[in-house]
């Protein structure tokens, strides 16, 4: 599922989150953002998404989720080739951070992700989109 | 000698002359905003609801998000949490209980609740994890009732702000 918002930054955002009121929020905030998300359930929708040769720019993943997790997604999508892109782990879980880091995860912001921590993260991205353009 | 001329027959007032409809609603409405900003006030001084609930509500009210996101947010956790604490519920509830799965299901309430800004339920599932790490199935039992108690209030407290919105939605535009 794409969601898009007036004015695009043209990042290109996929969230990988099971709970619903966790994916209505995060994408929110997402496309106050301007990116444009795309919207996976678990892990394997995230690889299939790769696989099917969908490129983003950042990647959020909650870590546990049905079918596959977060952490289990990241090694696969990175085993493809798929070193530049941001991939940033959200959870509520005390001992994510751990889980993320050690498979290759740029990044890892505790849950609730505040607007305010993610702005610069998107920034971050523009900034380096802008760049590899150059 | 004088006499005083008894007053002007002054006619009762009637819906052409004491005010017109457009002003009634205005004033419902603005008694509900009342209502309505004395709800939320309650919830964020008693730690019913955290910067979380105030973040998503300034998204709505800057414009950023649809009338009626927090509405929609509020809405889907109801739905969610009411699912986890009776799926919880019933794995408490087996001879044998499945403590991983115990986990799992508060740690999605955990993060459902700390997404919509419900403090008071999130802070009762961390409560919650002392017993099932130690597998306590009376310590769970005990946790979920607080569990469901803190839910149960932030709900009536959704809803009741739900309803207001509704009801100053139909007095019109401001």
């Amino acid at each position: 599922m794409e969601l898009k918002a007036k004015g695009s930054t043209s990042i290109k955002a996929l969230l990988v989150e099971d709970i619903g009121v966790c994916r209505l929020v995060l994408s929110t905030f997402l496309l106050r953002l301007h990116c444009e998300v795309t919207l996976a359930m678990n892990g394997k929708e995230a690889v299939d998404l790769f696989l099917e040769g969908k490129k983003f720019d950042i990647v959020l993943f909650d870590k546990d989720m049905p079918v596959m997790t977060g952490p289990e997604a990241i090694v696969k999508i990175r085993a493809m080739g798929e070193t530049d892109v941001k991939m940033v782990g959200v959870s509520a879980d005390d001992h994510a951070m751990e889980a993320f880091m050690s498979v290759g995860a740029d990044l890892f912001v505790p849950k609730p992700m505040r607007m305010e921590a993610l702005g610069p993260i998107i920034q971050e991205v523009i900034n380096k989109k802008k760049n590899d353009m150059v | 000698e004088f006499r005083p001329r008894p007053p002007p027959r002054v006619a009762p007032a009637d819906s052409r002359t004491s005010g017109s409809e457009p002003s009634r609603l205005a004033m419902a409405a603005a008694a509900l905003r009342a209502q309505l900003n004395a709800l939320l006030a309650n919830m964020f001084t008693t730690g019913m609801v955290d910067e979380q609930f105030q973040q998503l509500q300034s998204l709505q009210e800057d414009g950023g998000s649809a009338s009626g996101f927090v509405a929609e947010v509020a809405t889907l956790f109801i739905d969610d949490a009411d699912r986890i604490i009776a799926d919880i519920a019933a794995l408490l509830d087996q001879p044998v209980v499945d403590f991983d799965k115990v986990d799992a299901h508060v740690h999605q309430l955990k993060g459902s609740s700390s997404s919509v800004g419900a403090q008071k339920v999130k802070l009762a599932c961390m409560h919650f994890r002392q017993f099932y790490e130690a597998k306590s199935k009376e310590g769970c039992l005990m946790a979920l009732a607080l569990v469901r108690s803190e839910f149960c209030d932030v709900r009536n407290k959704f809803q009741t702000m739900m309803q207001l919105e509704q009801q100053i939605a139909a007095c019109g535009p401001k």
